[in-house]
């Protein structure tokens, strides 16, 4: 429903709690990732890592889940294209997200 | 005269692309703002063509720059020639404005030493936001934790805008040094806004911005919106240092640089609601 009810507007969302705040949903596809680093290294909210053996690393979202603003800069610059932010972040309460369709690359018309 | 002796009419045969394959019409001896007579010719009067678009083309240069374009925080450290700079602020120069009001003034910054005193100030401003209101940077249950919530809760209602929690956890990560407010870019250009301006000055700020980076993206440059850059208005000194003065406040700043890497695939994006008025009917595409 793209209004908000009134109880919505009156409920702030608490800025620690991962149930009210859903922020990241970035993929990795671990086939194609080389753990070249690039996306951590421009992640701008800094919730991207690297993992696992030398000469094997793969990225991955830190446990941590507050920040990634689906910005896809993760995406930009990811020359074997494996990661992307594969939806928008949204909140409970005031802050919901309304209006919104499904994430698309640009289209055309 | 013939046609080809003019040197100033461009060739007989530009109509296909007119978007920016057209020449810029006037040479150096043609009087500013005319045209060159066989350009009008062409394309104005009441015979002029229209550009028939088909369906499902490809994006043009212009749809490439913006959908290309993201905001950039990682910057080479070689400075951006001067020049360059002056050619994207010519272009926010012919941005539209409310009432042709033309709203800003432009400070560029491209000491590395006085970007690093620009950032330290900004840096104190956000910790001290962040101790006093971010309680997820505090112990659940802790006292600390409960006396900023109620604080936080109060203010995030007076100023829902400024207190979103994208926002807030970017403040909390510049206090903790995970994060950066100028992204130590080598060039950094403040839009200073008139506060007399017509109507809603921050818009025409907002698109003079857009001009900007649009051209920067165009020439290669990476360039980022830097709205802490709005904690300088609090410092006497940095507004001195600056020349921010009434009825002049900083209302923007966009960091420019290239970029590191090469960040150019184009990615998903939300879809927003469209309401569809034809026809008599109202129909919502996304």
């Amino acid at each position: 429903m793209a209004v908000l009810s009134r109880a919505e507007r009156r409920h702030f969302p608490d800025w620690d709690d991962p149930t009210q705040c859903l922020f990241h949903r970035v993929a990795v596809d671990e086939a194609l990732c080389d753990g070249c680093k690039l996306c951590v290294v421009v992640c701008p909210a800094n919730v991207l890592e690297l993992y696992g053996e030398k000469g094997e690393r793969k990225a991955r979202v830190k446990e941590s889940f507050r920040g990634c603003a689906s910005c896809n800069n993760c995406r930009a610059i990811c020359e074997s294209g494996a990661i992307a932010a594969t939806r928008a972040y949204d909140f409970v309460g005031y802050y919901r997200q309304l209006g919104r369709g499904e994430f698309s690359m640009p289209r055309k018309f | 005269m013939g046609a080809t002796a003019d040197p100033h009419r461009p060739p007989a045969v530009l109509v296909e692309s007119p978007m920016f394959e057209r020449p810029m019409s006037h040479g150096s001896d043609t009087p500013a703002g005319v045209e060159a007579p066989g350009q009008i010719e062409k394309k104005a009067g009441r015979g002029a063509k229209i550009a028939r678009v088909p369906e499902g083309a490809d994006w043009n240069a212009v749809e490439e720059v913006m959908l290309r374009r993201r905001s950039i925080r990682q910057y080479k450290r070689e400075q951006v020639p001067a020049h360059l700079i002056r050619r994207m602020l010519e272009v926010g120069r012919y941005a539209p404005s409310q009432g042709n009001c033309q709203p800003w003034k432009f400070v560029v910054v491209r000491d590395a030493d006085m970007i690093q005193g620009m950032e330290d100030f900004c840096v104190e401003s956000c910790t001290k936001l962040s101790r006093g209101l971010d309680y997820a940077s505090y112990r659940r249950g802790s006292v600390k934790h409960l006396v900023t919530r109620a604080k936080a809760k109060l203010f995030n209602r007076l100023s829902p805008n400024m207190l979103h929690p994208v926002p807030v956890a970017a403040i909390t990560a510049i206090a903790q040094g995970r994060f950066a407010v100028f992204h130590r870019a080598p060039t950094v250009i403040l839009l200073l806004m008139d506060t007399r301006g017509i109507g809603t000055p921050e818009i025409d700020i907002g698109i003079c911005g857009t001009n900007i980076v649009l051209a920067a993206q165009s020439l290669g440059l990476g360039t980022c919106w830097i709205g802490f850059s709005k904690f300088l208005n609090k410092s006497r000194e940095w507004c001195a240092r600056l020349g921010v003065e009434k009825p002049y406040e900083i209302s923007e700043a966009i960091t420019v640089g290239y970029p590191v890497g090469d960040p150019q695939n184009l990615i998903a994006r939300d879809t927003h609601e469209i309401a569809w008025f034809e026809g008599g009917k109202r129909e919502i595409f996304y």
